[in-house]
């Protein structure tokens, strides 16, 4: 059977959890972190420019997030890759409360996880905490291709980079009467559909803001343009960005939100931000 | 070693008795199975090689020391735990060659034991990465022999080959990439010195395929993707794009369509062809994919010389409820309005039983096997569904809740990986099936790698008071079903039928069964200690008929909860070989 788009509901989580065999190996609150100096935090695997390798090294947003946590807890990072499973609600079964069915030990805390009250409510096994940023998708096209601003159905006849299956997807394939539908061309992620912008391989590109950016930066190409209004009839406002530890390891929560709201203050946040290139955007939930 | 060397389908005696030619029989045993003896499987009663027992997987022996008569003396004659702490499903079919059971188990694990004693001669465990994401437990369906080695496939996407005396590894082949989705659990077929295997994955952006390997090396031969558009190849060379650019897919969408035939295929020697059925269309939403998207939700039949498609039927048009078609597509011969004819015949996740021309892939009749088909009424003679469009789920929109749909057969399918069977005897199909439907509705607020995306909820849900599991018996001369066997959970192992005119499935609930072939009367019942999800074998040993079935409960139903998951809560997991026999 094919991996499938949907989300698994609340109660096929706690069925897992009930047919699991062995005991998962419990996620430390904050004393047993301490005591062991390793704070074990989950990043996703191949998610630039959040956590992703370059040259062979684990790099990016969140790594460097990770590693300030831990710092600021005074203890080492441990950080654990974790393969994007369907959903976001499954992720977090095997990240942070479960573990993964091949032996991933479950993580003190996970990075990356949409802070938003309806997927936190349906995911009880988990406290999500201490939102760091607000993402949202951009639309970006070389420069004389393309008239960003111009409603999209001018767009047409130009080749389209998307992630496959994507919000940006749904949106350049469906609507308008699907107009543009056979000019959408696929990649297997925002940020590849953003470098077939760089490399002359695509004329415009509707990805995350953050893949933008940081595309731009590390590719230093000259020759793109953003869009600045809203694209009409677009479905997705964006969406804040936080971490997830087990539910019952909210003291070890609260030590991180501390960690975070002087990271902000500070500005070190919105430098490791600049460090990739992304603009820091403070949550909503946060302000 | 001597052990090894007795050809398993002569009792002790006989070798006694023909000790002059032990020498040259030895010398067979030891070459092991040629390409002849795997055609040849369904008609050898001594042994088990192929999964199906035979090519053409009709799954029926004609053994008949066990029969409706006896049966009830059947008891154990041993059980092989599989051992350590991996436990989950265990949907394998055993093979049976010289004194040996081999059977694959949960995690790509691959086991030799004795078939007299049960006692364990080798193991091997494939070591899997900790980044591979199964999607639905980590199963594995079964092995394949040839010569001397045992062949199976790994849920890291491997070919693994292995002497069947040692259990050391002869050759171990990546079929594809794990870390892009793709996966492998099938059983696969051996065909004329080839190992010919479908896919299975993954993440958007894959395309069904089917491949053909040297079973010497595991060297490619010939590569076929399923989706129309794609270019083939043959010993390295291209060999012709499948269907036709753009015909029913727009865009660059043909290149990620989906379609994984992640069940393997069944061959046929009459024909010289094979037979592959494909999984459905991507992206999920069919809204987005306008057409028929060929060759998804399909059967397929391939050239085994070249990987050229010779013929196909769509059983789901332009999917939208996830009925993949990838199941076995069983040959037999029947006569249809006075007509004889080389049939095939397979039923199908949608719920419909369909029977084609096996030499054209023209349709003949598919008749509903389940309770209820909410997408579509029927066929009409073209062999075309007349779709109920209100039964289509909506398209996405990340505003709001969609309105609710309720489908049946649920996503799982009337019928899922389960393999059916076929009695020469009684002319029957065994259907494992599933009456269950499922609420679908958009998810406005979804995630996936910590990024907004348009979800889908759902709920699977049971359609009867009774049962969710019934057990089929098809006439597929009429399409009538002749008798019934409800089951309160449901089902997922495979099916045994034989010429003591019996038939063998398992249950979740532990026990494997054995009904009336003509009637359905439940006959004889064991407990195993968990669920049953394997496939049943039978074969003859110093002069007894065996029966063998793996026990242990998982698989795909376990991982989904709503109401479903009432019917199996009390259900412990395992993992274990039973032997059965006759008591003296």
């Amino acid at each position: 059977m094919d991996r499938r788009a949907f989300l698994s509901s609340a109660a096929a989580a706690a069925l897992l959890g009930y047919m699991s065999g062995g005991q998962a190996a419990k996620a430390a609150p904050l004393g047993k972190v301490r005591e062991l100096g390793v704070l074990r935090v989950a990043v996703y695997k191949d998610n630039r420019p959040w956590s992703w390798r370059k040259d062979g090294k684990l790099t990016g947003i969140d790594v460097d997030l990770a590693q300030a946590l831990a710092k600021g807890l005074g203890v080492r990072a441990d950080i654990a890759e974790l393969v994007a499973d369907e959903s976001a609600d499954d992720d977090l079964r095997n990240g942070v409360w479960k573990g993964g069915l091949l032996g991933f030990q479950p993580a003190d805390i996970m990075l990356h996880v949409p802070f938003d009250r309806s997927f936190a409510a349906r995911n009880d096994q988990v406290a999500i905490i201490a939102p760091y940023y607000r993402e949202s998708f951009q639309f970006a096209a070389v420069k004389g291709e393309i008239d960003v601003n111009a409603p999209p159905t001018q767009y047409r006849g130009k080749r389209l980079a998307v992630e496959i299956d994507s919000i940006p997807d749904f949106y350049l394939i469906g609507t308008f009467g699907g107009i543009l539908a056979r000019d959408v061309v696929h990649f297997h992620g925002g940020t590849e559909a953003v470098t077939a912008l760089t490399d002359g391989r695509a004329d415009g590109a509707l990805a995350s803001r953050a893949q933008i950016e940081a595309v731009l930066h590390d590719s230093g190409a000259t020759n793109i343009v953003r869009r600045t209004s809203p694209l009409p009839a677009f479905t997705s406002a964006g969406w804040d960005i936080g971490m997830a530890v087990k539910e019952n390891s909210r003291n070890l929560g609260d030590a991180v939100e501390t960690i975070l709201a002087e990271m902000t203050q500070s500005g070190a946040l919105k430098a490791i931000f600049e460090r990739h290139g992304v603009a820091y955007a403070p949550a909503v939930a946060a302000g | 070693m001597t052990g090894r060397f007795t050809r398993s389908f002569l009792g002790a005696a006989a070798i006694a008795l023909v000790a002059g030619a032990a020498p040259l029989l030895a010398a067979d045993a030891a070459g092991g199975p040629t390409d002849a003896d795997l055609m040849n499987d369904a008609a050898s009663t001594g042994d088990v090689l192929t999964y199906g027992m035979g090519p053409q997987a009709q799954r029926f022996s004609t053994l008949n020391q066990i029969n409706t008569d006896t049966v009830s003396k059947l008891v154990p004659a041993f059980a092989s735990s599989l051992g350590g702490e991996k436990q989950r499903g265990q949907e394998s079919q055993p093979l049976v060659y010289d004194g040996t059971i081999y059977v694959t188990g949960s995690y790509s694990r691959l086991y030799a034991f004795d078939s007299r004693t049960g006692e364990e001669k080798w193991e091997y465990n494939a070591r899997l990465p900790d980044d591979i994401m199964p999607c639905c437990d980590v199963v594995n369906r079964g092995a394949a022999i040839h010569g001397d080695k045992i062949i199976f496939a790994t849920l890291d996407a491997r070919l693994v080959a292995l002497n069947r005396h040692t259990g050391k590894v002869v050759w171990n082949k990546q079929i594809a990439d794990y870390k892009a989705g793709y996966s492998a659990t099938a059983a696969p077929l051996i065909v004329k010195g080839m190992v010919i295997t479908g896919n299975s994955g993954g993440e958007f952006g894959i395309v069904g395929a089917v491949e053909a390997r040297d079973v010497d090396t595991g060297e490619l031969i010939w590569h076929r993707p399923v989706i129309e558009g794609n270019m083939g190849t043959l010993r390295g060379k291209d060999n012709g794009i499948t269907g036709k650019l753009n015909a029913t897919w727009q865009g660059d969408l043909y290149k990620t369509g989906g379609g994984a035939t992640w069940l393997g295929g069944t061959y046929d020697p009459e024909t010289n062809l094979l037979y592959f059925g494909t999984g459905n269309p991507a992206p999920w939403n069919s809204h987005l994919r306008p057409g028929d998207n060929l060759y998804t939700a399909s059967t397929l039949a391939i050239d085994p010389e070249t990987g050229v498609i010779k013929w196909h039927y769509q059983t789901t048009p332009h999917d939208g409820w996830d009925f993949d078609g990838v199941n076995e597509f069983i040959p037999f011969d029947a006569t249809i309005n006075g007509k004889p004819m080389k049939l095939g015949a397979k039923a199908d996740r949608n719920g419909y039983f369909f029977v084609l021309d096996r030499t054209n892939g023209k349709f003949v009749s598919a008749n509903r096997f389940v309770m209820q088909t909410t997408w579509a009424s029927g066929y009409d003679k073209n062999g075309k569904p007349i779709v109920i469009p209100a039964g289509r789920p909506g398209a996405p929109s990340a505003t709001e809740k969609g309105s609710t749909v309720f489908s049946s057969p649920s996503f799982l399918g009337g019928k899922n990986w389960m393999p059916m069977a076929y009695s020469k005897d009684t002319g029957l199909f065994y259907i494992p099936s599933n009456d269950w439907g499922m609420d679908i509705w958009n998810e406005p607020i979804a995630y996936k790698k910590g990024a907004a995306y348009l979800g889908a909820g759902f709920t699977i849900k049971p359609i009867a008071e009774d049962h969710i599991g019934a057990l089929r018996a098809m006439d597929p001369r009429t399409g009538k079903i002749v008798w019934e066997y409800k089951n309160k959970a449901p089902l997922w192992g495979g099916v045994l039928s034989t010429a003591g005119n019996l038939v063998f499935t398992g249950t979740p609930e532990g026990y494997l069964k054995a009904f009336d072939a003509k009637t359905g009367k439940e006959l004889w019942k064991f407990q195993t200690g968990s669920g049953v999800v394997g496939s049943p074998v039978t074969w003859e040993q110093d002069g007894e008929q065996y029966v063998a079935v793996m026990s242990g409960w998982g698989g795909a139903v376990p991982l989904w909860g709503g109401e479903v998951a009432k019917s199996f809560k009390d259900i412990n997991q395992g993992g274990s070989l039973w032997v059965f026999k006759l008591a003296k």
